[in-house]
């Protein structure tokens, strides 16, 4: 009876500190503490760092052969409306994504190879896109041409 | 010259022209066309009528055989099917895309195929690389007046930045490149500066205020987008000194769209590009039934066209949008009245 007890407490005890081992040494998101506000700060950097290399990309003739650069017809990233995708497009004839149109758009007005889908340059399209739109409300398939979120002045995010 | 405020002068247009700016006829309603009026314009002196045509924005590249050379060809056939045949033709800029002269040159071979005289003026596309050299070398001057049929027609060139490169000792590719971006934030606001505010002065002065007048620029002679240039910084003083005038009708380039606007005595329309269509911005339209539809990234002709103006005795207009693929609302295809 009283081995028995214990034997549970054991078992318990094994899978409690197992789980323990799990959480600290297998998921290290979880294992840190709350994230600070300076360490957010970091993050947002590091995207706004590939918002910018997305912007750059946006506006070279570079990625096509025709001299077009996408900002040639999309002045800050607008009516790429990022906030519609993935979403039935005729161009692609299926439900594609944002990415897939990037690289549509290079392909037919100009007239350019097509990017890694996972590549951190596409990455960095994807960035600029959805960063010029921030706070658009996500809307898939809305039969909507969207203008990038109004600025003043700048580029149009904090980055020098 | 004394810079004054949109409210100030929108006081002053109000008082100086109570007579005969009929506020209300020219608003649109959803059904019918848009005015530039024609309505109660009893006092505006008769014209002979007659239409000429419109055609802007190629961005040509001095690449061979590139698309938009095809469809600056096509859009100068299209101008050359018109009938009744259009006197004159008007080109409102960006003829080239990087200011070369190669394009330039390009453009001027196509644009002689027209078989009417046309007038021109420059785009910033056409200009930042030699600050105009070669483009009055081949077009002539930059500002320009004439009359045909009792109206008085005026070509300014509205693309004039202050000198953002010499501090930042920019080559003139770089001074270009930067102005090719339309939302560049370096470049400062553009406009037709006071020089040829001055002309404008003196070109009207003896002019009645019952002749009709027609004013291209490159870009809106109101404060539409002004971080893509969708403005021109000394518009308020151009409207100034036309408020003296009945009825004046403006047209423009640059925003690849169509668009209307109405301030006081001077309506005015966007143009459809030859190279590609321009996304609105985002803000709200003062006229949101004069917008064109969605265009097909897949058909590289939607979004574009060209434009045929009919003017009646008594100034009233008509333009027509010759969009070459389905862009137009119900409400705009029959034309937009001006
Ligand atoms: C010659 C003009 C042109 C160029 C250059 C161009 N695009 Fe487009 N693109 C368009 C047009 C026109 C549309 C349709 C806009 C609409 O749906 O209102 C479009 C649509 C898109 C869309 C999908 C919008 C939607 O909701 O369906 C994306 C995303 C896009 N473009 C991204 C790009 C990127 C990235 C580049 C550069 C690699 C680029 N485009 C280059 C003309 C162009
Ligand atoms: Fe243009
Ligand atoms: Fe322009």
């Amino acid at each position: 009876m009283k081995y028995k007890k214990h034997s549970k407490f054991a078992l318990f005890a094994l899978i409690a500190a197992s789980l323990a081992f799990a959480i600290v040494f297998l998921n290290p998101v979880q294992a840190k503490p709350p994230v600070s506000k300076a360490e957010m700060k970091k993050q947002m950097n590091i995207l706004l760092k590939a918002v910018k290399k997305g912007d750059d990309l946006w506006h070279t003739a570079k990625l096509g052969t025709n001299g077009l650069a996408c900002g040639n017809c999309h002045p800050d990233g607008s009516a790429s409306n990022p906030h519609t995708w993935p979403k039935y497009q005729t161009n692609l004839g299926k439900v594609g994504t944002l990415r897939e149109m990037i690289n549509w758009c290079i392909l037919v007005p100009m007239q350019g190879p097509m990017l890694d889908l996972g590549g951190d340059d596409m990455i960095a399209m994807e960035a600029y896109a959805t960063y010029t739109h921030r706070g658009v409300k996500i809307a898939p398939a809305k039969d909507e041409q969207h203008g990038a979120v109004p600025v003043k002045s700048g580029p149009g995010y904090p980055l020098k | 010259m004394e810079k004054v405020s949109r409210r100030q002068f929108l006081g002053m247009s109000t008082k100086a022209g109570a007579a005969t700016i009929v506020t209300g006829i020219f608003a649109p309603s959803l059904n019918s066309m848009i005015g530039f009026g024609g309505v109660a314009q009893a006092a505006t002196k008769k014209i002979k009528p007659f239409n000429f045509a419109v055609l802007t924005d190629a961005h040509l590249y001095d690449i061979n055989d590139h698309k938009f050379d095809g469809i600056l060809e096509k859009a100068v056939s299209d101008v050359n099917k018109i009938s009744p045949r259009p006197d004159f033709v008007l080109y409102a800029g960006d003829i080239g895309q990087t200011g070369l002269e190669a394009e330039l040159v390009k453009g001027k071979k196509i644009l002689d195929k027209l078989k009417m005289p046309y007038r021109i003026i420059p785009g910033e596309h056409d200009y930042y690389l030699d600050m105009g050299k070669a483009w009055r070398g081949l077009y002539g001057n930059e500002h320009w007046s004439f009359d045909h049929n009792g109206v008085h027609f005026i070509g300014m060139n509205s693309i004039l930045v202050k000198d953002f490169w010499t501090a930042k000792k920019l080559t003139p590719h770089e001074r270009m490149a930067w102005m090719e971006e339309l939302e560049c934030h370096k470049c400062g606001a553009w406009g037709v500066g006071s020089e040829q505010l001055d002309w404008l002065k003196k070109d009207v002065k003896n002019l009645a205020p019952n002749t009709p007048v027609v004013i291209m620029t490159h870009s809106p002679l109101w404060d539409y987008y002004p971080r893509w240039n969708f403005q021109t910084y000394d518009a308020p003083d151009i409207r100034k000194i036309l408020s003296k005038f009945e009825r004046v009708v403006s047209i423009h380039g640059h925003v690849h769209q169509v668009l209307y606007n109405k301030i006081g005595n001077i309506s005015s329309a966007g143009l459809l590009s030859t190279s590609w269509p321009w996304p609105y911005p985002p803000i709200k339209l003062p006229y949101p039934d004069v917008k064109m539809n969605r265009a097909d990234p897949g058909d590289f002709e939607d979004g574009l066209g060209t434009h045929n103006v009919a003017l009646k005795s008594d100034f009233a207009g008509m333009m027509d949008y010759r969009a070459f693929s389905d862009l137009l609302p119900a409400n705009l295809k029959r034309g937009l009245k001006i």
